[in-house]
């Protein structure tokens, strides 16, 4: 280490494995029941039942921001509702990505890093908040689940064209 | 008046009661002699706060938990609802190294105070009870950056979305299990990054043998 920097270590006592009881405090490594974990894996299966209703109603309040979004000028209001926008592909990207909507959450990580790297411009925002709308819309209307094959190929070109073209 | 004894808050003992030509047989035997192996962690006594924005992974969270038998799963918004918490939990602990949380699982991307600002109010704490917990930091960014900047910050697990049971558990056992020690420098303060004890492959530029390096105590 390089003369005047210093580094201070703190071993603390192992708390957690206390709490649960004497017959832990070894070293071994513990475990959880597998069949809690399983039981942990149904509770994911149930909520990718409901997976498409929660998808539709984001994109439904998604559409929503955006009409209000669209053509507004640039202020603080602006900013805020493209943060909502932010959030909620953010939201769609791991409900999507959880539930193998592969295809959906490719667009929603697109859309979400599109608004969180750029600055607002309208004239780009628009066609390009635009192009990822349509394509996640399109997906979920013809149950597009991955994010490989023709028909996604041809939607992540389109959305590619016009992040090309106007970013 | 008699203090009272408070109850242990976990078995000790298993007792066990046989009854042989009609006369009976009370044994007691520490746990610690069953094999671990044998008993999978019980985390009943645990409490683990969520902190998680969306309302439908947090909810599977929670159940996931509870699943996993932990006793209380308590779950917040937002990184600045979590820190409210933590600090009203803290306080009525009335004790500087004891809070209720024993784990916190957070999300990085939250509106209004997101993980990074959550783990970096924790680590900066000037309560030990809170700047020591053990954080899992569950991410929707599957980019090494987010991993590499939530270690650096003092995070002691990342579990990267989507999540599963065995993920999960997994992590949780890791912090349970796997205990770093915590580093303080000028630029850092949280578990060791270090994992691994890797031996040295270089060159050997010690003229000494370790084990002969005498060491001088001033105690």
């Amino acid at each position: 280490m390089a003369d005047g920097i210093k580094a201070e270590m703190y071993k603390i006592a192992n708390r957690l494995k206390a709490r649960m009881g004497a017959r832990y405090k070894d070293q071994e490594e513990g475990f959880l029941a597998p069949d809690v974990i399983e039981e942990a894996d149904k509770l994911i299966t149930q909520l990718c039942e409901i997976c498409p209703d929660v998808i539709a109603k984001h994109l439904e309040n998604l559409s929503a921001l955006w009409d209000k979004m669209r053509d507004m000028p640039n202020s603080a209001e602006r900013t805020e509702t493209a943060e909502k926008i932010f959030t909620l592909s953010h939201e769609i990207k791991d409900m999507g990505s959880m539930c193998g909507y592969g295809l959906i959450a490719y667009f929603a990580e697109s859309l979400r890093d599109y608004i969180d790297r750029t600055d607002l411009n309208l004239k780009a925002q628009v066609v390009i908040i635009q192009a990822h709308l349509d394509a996640m819309q399109m997906c979920h209307r013809k149950g597009f689940r991955t994010d490989a094959g023709p028909e996604a190929e041809e939607l992540k070109k389109m959305v590619k064209m016009a992040i090309d073209k106007y970013h | 008046m008699p203090k009272r004894l408070k109850k242990p808050r976990f078995p000790v003992y298993i007792r066990t009661s046989i009854v042989q030509n009609g006369r009976r047989t009370n044994n007691r035997y520490p746990l610690s002699i069953f094999k671990k192996k044998d008993l999978p962690y019980d985390l009943s006594n645990f409490t683990i706060l969520i902190v998680e924005d969306s309302e439908h992974m947090q909810n599977l969270m929670a159940s996931m938990l509870k699943v996993f038998g932990v006793g209380e799963i308590l779950a917040c918004a937002n990184g600045t609802e979590a820190q409210d918490l933590l600090t009203v939990l803290q306080a009525s602990k009335k004790s500087k190294y004891l809070t209720s949380v024993d784990i916190v699982l957070m999300d990085w991307l939250m509106p209004k105070g997101n993980g990074e600002q959550l783990l970096d109010w924790i680590r900066k704490s000037e309560k030990d009870a809170i700047r020591f917990l053990p954080v899992i930091v569950v991410s929707g960014y599957t980019t090494e950056y987010i991993a590499a900047k939530a270690r650096d910050m003092g995070a002691n697990e990342t579990l990267v979305k989507p999540i599963s049971g065995t993920n999960l558990a997994g992590r949780i056992c890791s912090v349970i299990d796997h205990p770093r020690p915590f580093i303080k420098s000028s630029d850092f303060f949280g578990p060791d990054r270090r994992r691994h004890n890797v031996a040295y492959e270089g060159r050997e530029r010690r003229s000494t043998p370790a084990e002969e390096v005498k060491v001088k105590s001033n105690g």
